[in-house]
């Protein structure tokens, strides 16, 4: 895998291809993507950043298979997922995707270990073997001590573990993170990065992550990022964009208005 | 798809919410289960009543005991028939019997018609379900009678040794009798010429009563009673004569049917409120596993079987309830009673028996299934990114 | 925006919870309304018989016991007494059916109007019963029930009597729920007579007594009059016997009424829970209201408004459901023999109120407790928790 890295000439594992994503809340039309276009190889560590609105979480869903473009196509993995029905990409997304989320969502009503286990339900292996995989995976977050417990007993950055076990156990090609950070305290988001980090390093996981929080900078390959639902391209625009984001993430507040004149084309890097 | 520890935890982790649904659905079943339970009591005691192999010989046009009446040469005509069982003894089966309807004034001076059926000693060989358990067979002209175990108690003077003032006489109690929970346990018997003499009959017999040696001799002697155009009579199998006695039937299960639409249908809609609301407070949950990518038939067949859980439960409370407020009723009440076309007084003992629960824990799982469906139907519709957005 | 206008938007608010749960409370109180047309029918029937000056006399022993035929005659003769009509029980079955599926007596003609006069039969038709030998008087429930109408010919079979009579409709009792018929005694003697025997006997008379204050002692009078005869009486007014009459189903509708309890007890429960579930949602507006200036008072009457709103109109959407349905029903599953007036299934006025009552009281007891909870709540409390 770091292979392909290396060379870039290898197929990338992801890449979106002027999409574009809109949808209608009451009387007004969101433009929540216009017109992105982009590629991430196998294996790298990216985050999309931008201020709130800026349609990073939009971009997130639709690389994982959550959400549809209005326009433009994505590909994951060899496969375009516009073709693929409801049901299809559910069975997609078990397969190939690992899903971590801000409020790390875990069932409330299953042990730690059932929750890990969960993505497991979905395929052929027997109980036992699940249990065990689930347990492996519990391991590498290093909760092998918890397995039984509920979510209720967990502490925040626990239950992220709890989450990312889960997210790695049917050993999906690709991570994806929505603020994974966002509701931890300093100490564990540290923790939580580095995790994500070590998924890339030790497994060769393509791990990708929205997020504002400053910190991630540092263990991030690439960073894309975006506003009012543009991917910025020029370099002097993203410099700007990551100084904001260092000086703690207080970007203007954009209200969802018209996009600059200048439409940024062509591919990112 | 999704484990059943899921259901089930998410059923006892909302215990009000839970309490409600399984409340509801319990007293559904408990109302359906009585009165049930009060219908097939009446079919099980008229099934009881009768003997398939007795004939019943009456007046032709008359539809019951009580309104018939037949001579002395009627009766002859028909005791010598051929066909006719023998008893140990080498008697013939054949009872010459007298009924009549007088007031009896129960303990708390309410009046009800009793069916008193005046009788002869051959009368036990032909209803063979009849047993005295206490005390002894009356002797004729003292006018002492036997009792049927359902009046026990309920009449004034309704005990052994007491006596009872009916008719133009009173008479002594020297016996009670079984019958296996028929309508006969609703009977007075007594000496059938003591009852004659006392309600003034010129015809000394109501009907006639016979058993059949075969089910051959059954058809032949019923040919031959209804054919024979001396006596206009009538014969009908014992147990066909006394399923057309009870036919409550019409009114009574009209009215479990409508208990069961119904009361079911108010309880499925109050169990489908609960689940919305379970589905509501659960959508970023439900998002969150159509994320994962389990497919939209794992979440409905999940909300389903908790929704199905809960009115399970709400069954097995309710069958506990129905069953202690059966008892409870039968000692209150003690028999309830259905008149028989003749306004008499024909006692049920209600109880619950297993098919009556049976067809309760239908319903219920009726009302889970249903009632689950809308809101089982719309967790799985959730699109993931409708549910994550509002989380 | 009205008082009325802000409950009924917030029953809006989640419309489908609140249709579920009035559907519900309709359909329960629609079969709340069913199980009580049964003791209402016969309250009904006892409530219209209380101010009577009719009394029954019948054979101490039983119904089935006889009286002598002079009996009527000394009755009548006796002070207090207005008239007195002998009746026999006839037992005729219609024909087709085969069994008795009305009541019908064999009567002494000449009497009845002056023995049931608020009957409403017409004089006409009064007259030609006395004429007629053949002529027979009918309840409406049965002319509706086969029908037929005035100058039809009917036979009927005595299941008692070895009679077979030709009939010819004379006159209605023009009365929805009178299934009884009369036919003239001196037809039935005659045919009788025919086979070689005659109808000496009554089987029961009803007198009419000229004062109402009379009754208790034309009774007694009748009772000493027959004491040591061979046929001693017993003698009760007409509600008196009708409720003895149907007294023995009083185990049966106790068991009713328990269904009706459990019933409404299971609406209570899921009313209740929809208005608590409403309750905890509104929590913070419910705060804001209450810190802006509403009173607790305005809060809790604002909130059991709303529950009590949506339980009456759904009640009597089901009361009014019931009345429709009763009518079709009536044809089905009526007219029960062994259910006298308690077959009926005949949605009355008391049944309405009854009805009514209960939706009332339904969205009182489910409102009251998550209104008060709501109402007594401290504000910050509430504030701190939602915001």
């Amino acid at each position: 895998m770091s292979e392909a890295y290396a060379t870039g000439a290898a197929s990338p594992l992801i890449r979106l291809d002027h999409v574009s994503r809109w949808y209608t809340r009451g009387v007004d039309e969101v433009h929540a993507l216009e017109d992105c276009s982009l590629e991430i190889p196998a294996g790298r560590f990216v985050a999309f950043m931008g201020p709130s609105g800026s349609g990073k979480s939009t971009l997130l869903n639709l690389v994982s298979g959550i959400d549809r473009p209005s326009a433009g196509e994505v590909w994951v993995a060899g496969q375009l997922l516009n073709e693929l029905s409801e049901d299809e990409l559910a069975a997609w997304r078990a397969r190939h995707v690992g899903l971590i989320f801000q409020f790390f969502n875990l069932v409330p009503v299953l042990s730690a270990r059932d929750n890990v286990a969960l993505p497991l339900l979905l395929t052929d292996l027997p109980r036992a073997e699940r249990q065990q995989r689930a347990e492996i995976a519990l391991r590498v977050v290093g909760l092998e001590h918890r397995v039984g417990h509920s979510p209720r007993t967990l502490s925040g950055g626990e239950q992220q573990r709890v989450a990312i076990a889960r997210a790695l156990v049917s050993d999906p090609d690709l991570i994806v993170a929505d603020e994974p950070t966002g509701d931890l305290d300093a100490r564990n988001a540290e923790a939580t990065l580095g995790l994500l980090r070590q998924l890339k390093e030790e497994f060769g996981k393509t791990v990708v992550m929205v997020t504002h929080d400053p910190r991630a900078l540092r263990f991030v390959d690439q960073v894309f990022h975006l506003d009012k639902g543009i991917l910025l391209e020029g370099e002097a625009e993203r410099r700007a964009h990551e100084a904001l984001v260092l000086a703690g993430g207080a970007a203007p507040a954009s209200a969802g208005g018209a996009a600059p004149a200048a439409s940024a084309a062509g591919r990112g890097a | 798809m999704l484990p059943i520890s899921y259901s089930m935890g998410n059923v006892v982790a909302r215990p009000g919410r839970s309490f409600v649904m399984i409340v509801v659905v319990a007293l559904v079943v408990v109302a359906c289960s009585l009165f049930l339970g009060l219908l097939s009591s009446l079919h099980r005691t008229v099934a009881m009543t009768g003997d398939p192999m007795n004939l019943v010989v009456l007046r032709k046009g008359s539809d019951n005991d009580g309104s018939s009446q037949i001579t002395r040469l009627a009766y002859d005509s028909v005791r010598y028939l051929e066909g006719i069982a023998t008893g140990p003894g080498g008697q013939r089966r054949v009872s010459p019997e007298l009924v009549v309807q007088p007031f009896f004034w129960t303990k708390e001076g309410g009046r009800e018609n009793v069916l008193v059926r005046g009788v002869e000693p051959a009368a036990l060989d032909v209803h063979g379900d009849v047993k005295i358990v206490e005390g002894r067979m009356f002797r004729p002209r003292l006018n002492e009678i036997l009792i049927g175990k359902a009046l026990r108690g309920r009449y004034r003077g309704a005990e052994i040794g007491q006596r009872i003032e009916f008719g133009r006489n009173q008479w002594r109690v020297v016996g009670v009798f079984e019958s296996d929970g028929s309508s006969f346990e609703s009977e007075v018997w007594v000496d059938a010429q003591d009852l004659a003499n006392d309600a003034r009959r010129i015809n000394p017999f109501s009907g006639v009563r016979l058993r059949a040696a075969s089910e051959g001799d059954l058809q032949g002697l019923k040919a031959r009673i209804d054919a024979d155009p001396r006596f206009a009579l009538e014969a009908s199998r014992e147990t066909d004569y006394y399923a057309k006695q009870a036919e409550t039937a019409g009114s009574l299960e009209f009215l479990v049917v409508a208990i069961a639409i119904l009361a079911g249908t108010g309880a499925g809609f109050g169990a489908a409120n609960t689940m919305y609301a379970s589905v509501q407070a659960r959508t970023a949950e439900i998002g969150t596993l159509r994320a994962l990518g389990f497919p939209r038939s794992a979440i409905l067949l999940s909300f389903e079987l908790e929704s199905l859980l809960l009115s399970a439960g709400g069954f097995a409370l309710g069958a506990l309830l129905a069953l202690g407020l059966a008892e409870v009723l039968r000692r209150v009440l003690g028999g309830v009673s259905f008149g028989a076309r003749t306004f008499t007084t024909n006692l049920v003992t209600l109880s619950i028996a297993p098919r009556d629960l049976a067809l309760s824990f239908a319903l219920s799982l009726a009302i889970g299934l249903f009632g689950g469906l809308g809101p089982a139907w719309r967790a799985a519709r959730l699109r993931p990114i409708e549910a994550l957005r509002k989380a | 925006m009205s008082y009325l206008g802000l409950v009924l938007a917030n029953l809006r608010r989640n419309r489908l919870r609140s249709l579920l749960t009035g559907g519900a409370i309709a359909l329960a109180v629609l079969l709340v309304c069913i199980l009580l047309t049964m003791p209402a029918g016969l309250d009904a029937l006892l409530s219209r018989l209380s101010n009577n000056t009719r009394i029954s006399v019948v054979n101490k022993a039983g119904l089935v016991y006889s009286m002598p035929y002079a009996f009527a005659r000394k009755i009548r003769a006796l002070p207090g007494v207005e008239d007195a009509v002998g009746q026999v029980w006839f037992g005729g079955a219609f024909e087709d059916d085969g069994k008795v599926t009305f009541p019908n007596f064999a009567v002494e003609v000449d009497h009845i109007e002056t023995v049931y006069p608020d009957y409403g039969i017409s004089p006409q038709g009064l007259a030609d019963f006395r004429r007629y030998r053949d002529g027979m008087i009918v309840g409406r429930e049965t002319m509706k029930k086969y029908g037929w109408k005035l100058g039809d010919r009917v036979t009927l079979r005595s299941t008692v009597w070895p009679a077979n009579l030709d009939l010819r409709i004379v006159a209605e009792i023009p009365n929805d729920r009178s299934p009884i018929a009369w036919i003239n005694r001196e037809y039935l003697d005659q045919a009788l007579k025919a086979k070689g025997r005659s109808l000496g006997i009554l089987g029961i008379v009803w007198v009419k007594v000229t004062d109402p204050k009379e009754v208790n002692s034309v009774m007694l009078r009748i009772q000493e009059l027959t004491r040591n005869s061979e046929a001693e009486t017993s003698t009760q007014t007409e509600k008196s016997f009708f409720s003895a009459f149907f007294g023995s189903l009083e185990g049966f509708v106790t068991i009713l009424m328990v269904v009706t309890v459990l019933v409404s007890l299971c609406i209570v429960f899921i009313a209740g829970n929809t208005a608590s579930m409403a309750v905890r949602e509104r929590a913070g507006e419910i705060a804001v209201l209450k810190a802006i200036g509403f009173r607790r008072g305005s809060i809790f009457s604002m909130l059991i408004a709303e529950t009590v709103m949506l339980s009456f109109t759904a009640g009597a959407a089901g009361v009014g459901l019931a009345r429709l349905l009763t009518e079709l029903l009536r044809n089905a599953a009526a007219g029960s023999p062994q259910l006298g007036p308690l077959g009926g299934f005949i949605v009355n006025q008391a049944v309405v109120v009854q009805g009514l009552l209960l939706s009332l009281a339904i969205g009182v007891v489910a409102g009251v407790v998550p209104a008060f909870g709501a109402a007594r709540k401290p504000v910050a409390q509430t504030l701190r928790e939602v915001f």
